[in-house]
């Protein structure tokens, strides 16, 4: 049977005659009102009545006086509690959608996801390893790095994971995804255990801290955490652009790709230690939260194709605004409780991945 | 000018490729024959860069191993066998990527009008908006023939020869498309430009082809005109398999040559 939504969308291809640059541009400008708006909303909402009106106000008369007007506690709520928050919420989000599209545009398929396939459990084995370890065995090494010790440790996690997995799934060019899938299992699999060792050993304060790690959460953004993560994730993301056209033309496969006259095996290292560095920064934040990896990326192509140059900034911008969402959603469905938000991400973007599974059977060769 | 000295490919410690010396001038087309697993492909991935190779290459009288990927895009476009996509591509957006080296040839500012005449080119008019996954084996190869024509769309740059690598481009096509896809071949060499090409079809190897080379096992079993290779000996000896050449069918059972092409 033909897929029906590929059908669809092919006439509405007919129409601007293949090129969907000006459909792409559309989009990641709605998408740049929308994140704005999810910025607004996120900054507003929540216990305190803290209103979009009297933020805005806020900003444009300073301290104004009269109703509008923010007392002080209203202020620390909104720059010292929600604007990090929120922050955190945008880089995450975007760093998690860009590493799923740019690992998605490497194996050359739109399953992979550093959620599934394990680069965010070794991410999470290397925070472990710092908070367990990391007043005694890993001491010198959390004394010199400080604050960046938890994000550089779980960067070398999820570096040593994709390298791995792309050495195993890789022969000759070609990326098997029956391989990349259960290797990524294994290696899950592996430092799930390691992790668990980890666990096992911990103190009670300890495994306080780990408890986040399985769940994922934003409940824990300070300026100072923002401070450790914010410019790894803005390094990373800022190299992502130049990788666009390479992985354009790697959708051809890698030998023409260099015929095309991109130098591949540094691209593809470019793309590795990219996408490590943005997926180890956002589980050192915030714990795992998956599936916006691989659902970012699969809207978009929907809409506007599977051209990086435009799909690697609409994802960045459209995971930022769900990331927000799902933030909102976790803090309000059981306040003044909180969920933990990798379980919204979970709840909504598992079902989503069957329906992707369900869309490309037959399609995608597994 | 593409020469190749004692070319040797060895693919996980086993010798695919022997010994091979290889020379071609621009202005002509090169086919490679020989039967399955003789080394064609292997050969002609080494040529391309793709593989390690020992022995010396040299295109346009620039050692192959030295270059750049951008240098050699700029000398040589390479048409694989088949190619598979996981992502929904337009036509258009396929064939676009063939500009990304920037150094089409074309006029200036012709660049974006390229994509529609290399798909005019090879028959696919109207098929930019399609999406590649959707077309059949025989026009998602022309698509990427039409790629490939962006890349290298002026046979000579620079006062320099360009080259048109073909892994069997007409295995997926129809007999009208097998002339069509030739004729943009023997007109690319014609304004300049050298074109090497793994062929399987005799006939249209010798109505073409200005010099062939027979692999057979890894090694050169024969090189020359047509004139000179295409031997029953040959043929025989390398294919395994009796024919003869130059022979009519017998009684009336009809036979259709691409010669008689109109």
């Amino acid at each position: 049977m033909a897929d029906q939504s590929i059908a669809g969308a092919g006439i509405m291809a007919t129409a601007s005659d293949g090129d969907r640059s000006g459909r792409a541009r559309v989009v990641i400008l709605f998408l740049c009102l929308g994140l704005a708006v999810a910025v607004l909303l996120s900054l507003t909402s929540g216990a305190s009545d803290a209103s979009v009106v009297s933020v805005v106000g806020d900003w444009l008369l300073g301290a104004a006086p009269g109703d509008e007007a923010l007392s002080a506690r209203d202020r620390l709520i909104v720059y010292d509690i929600r604007l990090p928050r929120v922050i955190l919420g945008v880089l995450i989000g975007a760093a998690l959608a860009v590493s799923g599209a740019v690992m998605q545009g490497l194996f050359r398929n739109p399953l992979a996801d550093p959620g599934l396939i394990g680069v965010s459990a070794g991410s999470s084995l290397g925070a472990v390893a710092v908070i367990v370890l990391g007043a005694t065995v890993l001491a010198p090494f959390t004394v010199a790095l400080g604050t960046l010790a938890l994000p550089l440790a779980a960067f070398c996690g999820g570096l040593a994971t994709t390298l791995v997995l792309y050495q195993v799934a890789t022969r000759h060019g070609r990326t098997s995804v029956a391989t990349m899938l259960l290797a990524g299992i294994a290696l899950a699999a592996l430092a799930i255990a390691l992790t668990g060792i980890l666990i096992f050993m911990a103190d009670d304060r300890q495994l306080r801290d780990l408890t986040f790690w399985q769940l994922g959460s934003l409940a824990g953004a300070t300026w100072q955490k923002i401070g450790s993560v914010g410019p790894i994730i803005v390094l990373a993301l800022s190299a992502m652009p130049f990788l666009a056209r390479g992985l354009n033309a790697l959708a051809l496969g890698e030998a023409t790709a260099g015929h095309l006259g991109i130098p591949v095996q540094r691209l593809k290292y470019t793309a590795i230690i990219g996408v490590s560095a943005a997926v180890g920064a956002s589980v050192a934040a915030s714990g795992g939260i998956g599936f916006v990896g691989i659902v970012v990326p699969h809207l978009l192509r929907l809409a506007i194709g599977p051209d990086n140059r435009y799909l690697l900034p609409a994802s960045a911008l459209l995971g930022a605004s769900l990331l927000l969402l799902a933030d909102a959603v976790a803090r309000t469905m059981v306040a003044p409780a909180e969920l933990p938000i990798g379980i919204v991400t979970a709840i909504a973007g598992a079902p989503f991945f069957l329906w992707i599974l369900l869309r490309k059977r037959g399609v995608v060769d597994l | 000018m593409i020469e190749a000295r004692d070319v040797s490919v060895a693919i996980g410690g086993k010798r695919i490729v022997a010994n091979v010396d290889f020379d071609m001038r621009p202005g002509e087309i090169a086919a490679i024959v020989g039967p399955n697993g003789s080394g064609k492909t292997t050969f002609l991935r080494a040529l391309s860069g793709d593989l390690a190779y020992s022995g010396e290459v040299t295109i346009n009288g620039r050692d192959l191993s030295a270059m750049k990927p951008v240098e050699a895009a700029t000398m040589r476009a390479v048409l694989p066998q088949a190619t598979t996509l996981s992502f929904p591509f337009t036509v258009r957006e396929i064939v676009r990527l063939g500009l990304l080296g920037g150094r089409s040839g074309a006029l200036p500012g012709e660049d974006e009008r390229l994509p529609e005449r290399a798909l005019a080119r090879v028959d696919l008019d109207g098929f930019a908006g399609r999406f590649y996954q959707e077309l059949s084996g025989g026009e998602q190869q022309r698509v990427q023939l039409a790629r490939v024509l962006c890349q290298v769309w002026a046979p000579v740059l620079d006062g320099k020869p360009r080259y048109l690598f073909l892994d069997e481009p007409l295995s997926s096509l129809d007999i009208k498309h097998q002339l069509i896809i030739m004729n943009i071949a023997h007109d690319f060499a014609r304004r300049g430009g050298g074109v090497v090409a793994i062929l399987h079809d005799l006939n249209l190897t010798a109505m073409y082809a200005d010099r062939i080379f027979v692999m057979h096992r890894g090694r050169l079993a024969a090189t020359g005109s047509p004139q000179d290779v295409l031997s029953d000996d040959l043929i025989e000896k390398v294919f395994d398999c009796r024919l003869r050449v130059g022979v009519l069918p017998a009684g009336n059972v009809p036979f259709v040559l691409p010669q008689s092409a109109a």
